[in-house]
């Protein structure tokens, strides 16, 4: 009977074991940190979902909640406006930099191992100090066919009455072909032409920090008489002229200028070093016979240039709660094996002086015109409500005619830099 | 115990007076506030009485969008109708295939407007459209561009919008045409009516409900046209053919929150007056 008691007592013991078991495990477990990541690069989206699957295997305690948006700038105003910020994001403004969204990265360790000119550019100019961080180089510039150019004898062209001549010579030679496309529909592709062929003959007249102290100050004035905007919109309308440019150039997308140049249609493109991936998906027998060359001044007496600035930007929220796990997270994406995947992927050169990779087909190009040519940024000080939309819709308009002379059209961007601010 | 329900009826519409307070009613005056501040998407807004307004009026891009939008409409709504009158009193004769027909004609109502503008930009588009490709094969030049001049790219737009949209006004003037008892045209026959005087005194009076109905949803859909613009020229070239709904998007994404609500607030009267136009002159011709 005392036997059969005990029995009992042990299965009691047991069951209430058993019951309490989950609460105590519950009182042990580490609890596990969700930080959000809002990118917007759509080329790399698998890829990261890939690398994030790897860190949270690596670190079971920290759970990554990645989104991505295709207009992420966008999304991200309003993210920010309904207090939604995500503890990382690609997306980074100087609107944001000015209202405290990101953290101050200053003393990050990272910045060791980033090239100091891109450090600089990430160097918020208010307040000397980093809130964001970008891992990557772009470069943009003028995208050439080799084998026309090598039929032709023709080379980079070191003003602009000879990157006119190359053109008319490429259009002599083969009246089929366009020498140089634009695709104007997609406005912000002749916002580019803005952004580097005009603004970029003040960053080479002035330096980069000093061009984007004077771009934060409203310092610059497109519309003086015989100034940088006439001589860029006498440039412009020399090559439609001259019929230089599509006849279409107004209408034709982004799209159109990628499928033309990559079935050789076309000779030039201004583009970014982002339109070499999909060219090659286009036509992979392009591999060769993609050139990549400087824009020539439009003002005379300045050396041609090319753009070359930060990209694939990185920024913490201000107000995160998991700073650590943050942290934990971008120094695994940084590490030199994963930034070397990533440079080849998007097929740019990575900021990381620890990073060597084979990043591309233009890399050869892309060293030597860097070395040759005035480099240029993007202008990330111009004014806030100024998009490559809104100025490539000027352009837009110069072409049509809709500007009697290149000094209205100089006029009507100062007005609208002006009402940007 | 017996539970009274007289008068419950009364709060039988709460549901819906419930979704019409958020999503019309709640939204409506938070605009109102938010169309008097500075407010710029994300910062705390600031109260500028009239300012946006005032500014609207003195902005060239938006008067111009304004001009385009209300030409748009002018031209697209009366189309719709009379395509759509059209289409349906051809389709209400018998004959074979008349199913198949129909279906067809109203099957772009059903593609979203984006997809339809971009079709129609892949077919217009000079030396690589399907339209090009066709004049170069007739030894026709294939360089003609139908969306560089702003009022021939509105005339392409009007027509592509029409062309979507006319199946979806002739169904309802169809059911408004079956709607009709056949001794009515039985009668006006026996009585020797010639077809117009059928078509005066018989079924334009019985078509006036459809009338209405397609004349307030065109009108009010042509005003705040937005998707067929955005795919075929992009408001394009430059502003020439950008609508205000457009301009109130591009305003939203520019950081401008509070003036773009005040346009959207100036939209909703430049719809409201032709809607309610339109709707006492109804009244007035159902009166009579």
């Amino acid at each position: 009977m005392f036997a059969h008691t005990r029995t009992k007592v042990v299965l009691v013991l047991l069951v209430i074991l058993v019951f309490l078991m989950p609460i105590g495990a519950a009182g042990t477990k580490e609890k596990r940190v969700t930080i959000r990541y809002f990118s917007g690069r759509v080329e790399t989206v698998a890829w990261e979902e890939e690398k994030i699957a790897e860190f949270e295997r690596l670190h079971p305690d920290i759970k990554v909640e990645f989104e991505f948006q295709k207009d992420a700038s966008n999304v991200m105003k309003v993210k920010v406006a309904s207090g939604e910020i995500p503890d990382i994001t690609t997306v980074v403004t100087q609107e944001f930099i000015d209202q405290g969204i990101y953290a101050d990265l200053s003393d990050a360790a990272f910045w060791n191992r980033i090239l100091p000119s891109v450090k600089d550019l990430c160097t918020d100019l208010r307040s000397g100090r980093q809130y964001k961080v970008a891992t990557n180089v772009t470069m943009g510039g003028l995208f050439y066919n080799r084998d026309i150019f090598r039929d032709l004898g023709l080379s980079d062209a070191q003003t602009w009455q000879e990157f006119v001549s190359n053109l008319e010579a490429i259009k002599r030679a083969y009246p089929d072909k366009t020498p140089l496309f634009l695709g104007g529909k997609d406005s912000w592709t002749l916002g580019h032409f803005v952004e580097f062929w005009a603004h970029g003959v003040v960053k080479q007249q002035l330096g980069i920090p000093a061009s984007r102290q004077a771009f934060l100050d409203n310092a610059v004035v497109w519309d003086e008489p015989g100034g940088i905007m006439e001589h860029f919109a006498q440039a412009l309308l020399e090559l439609r002229d001259k019929r230089l440019i599509n006849s279409d150039a107004i209408t034709a997308t982004y799209d159109n200028q990628k499928e033309t140049f990559a079935s050789g249609d076309t000779a030039v493109i201004n583009q970014g070093m982002w339109v070499v991936g999909d060219i090659l998906a286009l036509n992979p027998a392009m591999e060769g016979n993609i050139g990549f060359g400087p824009f020539p001044s439009v003002v005379p007496g300045l050396r041609p240039m090319v753009l070359s600035a930060e990209d694939s930007v990185w920024a913490i929220s201000a107000s995160t709660e998991h700073k650590d796990e943050v942290m934990t997270f971008l120094n695994f994406m940084f590490s030199a094996p994963i930034q070397k995947e990533f440079s080849e992927l998007r097929s740019m050169p990575s900021a990381f002086v620890d990073v060597t990779s084979d990043w591309g087909v233009i890399k050869d190009d892309a060293k030597r015109v860097i070395e040759q040519y005035a480099n240029i940024n993007f202008s990330t000080e111009a004014p806030s409500g100024l998009s490559v939309d809104d100025t490539g819709r000027l352009i837009q308009k110069l072409l049509k005619g809709d500007y009697p002379t290149p000094a209205d059209f100089a006029t009507s961007y100062q007005k609208l830099w002006d009402s940007s601010y | 115990m017996k539970i009274n329900t007289t008068g419950w009826h009364k709060y039988m519409g709460l549901p819906a007076l419930l979704l019409f307070a958020t999503f019309f009613l709640l939204p409506f005056v938070r605009g109102v506030g938010l169309s008097l501040t500075d407010w710029n998407g994300f910062s705390k807004p600031t109260f500028i009485g009239f300012s946006n307004f005032i500014a609207f009026f003195s902005d060239e891009r938006a008067l111009r969008d304004v001009r385009t939008t209300v030409l748009f409409a002018l031209a697209s709504a009366p189309l719709l109708n009379l395509v759509g009158l059209a289409l349906a009193l051809l389709l209400n004769k018998g004959f074979r295939g008349r199913v198949v027909v129909r279906g067809l004609l109203y099957m772009p109502a059903v593609i979203s407007p984006m997809i339809m503008g971009s079709i129609w930009y892949l077919l217009l588009q000079p030396k690589r459209g399907l339209f090009s490709i066709l004049l170069e094969r007739v030894n026709l030049s294939s360089e003609m561009n139908w969306m560089l001049d702003g009022n021939l790219a509105l005339l392409v737009l009007v027509s592509v919008n029409v062309w979507q949209y006319a199946g979806m006004t002739m169904v309802i003037y169809l059911a408004g045409l079956q709607a009709i008892p056949s001794e009515h045209y039985e009668a006006a026959s026996v009585e020797g009516a010639t077809s117009t005087q059928i078509f005066a005194r018989i079924v334009f009076p019985q078509l006036l409900p459809s009338l209405k109905i397609n004349s307030i949803t065109n009108i009010i859909g042509s005003l705040s046209v937005f998707d067929v613009i955005l795919a075929l020229t992009d408001g394009g070239p430059g502003y020439d053919t950008e609508s205000l709904s457009i301009y109130i998007m591009r305003m939203s994404w520019g950081n401008r929150g509070g003036y773009s609500t005040a346009v959207a607030m100036i939209l909703f009267f430049i719809i409201l007056v032709p809607v309610l136009l339109a709707l006492l002159l109804f009244r007035r011709t159902e009166g009579i």
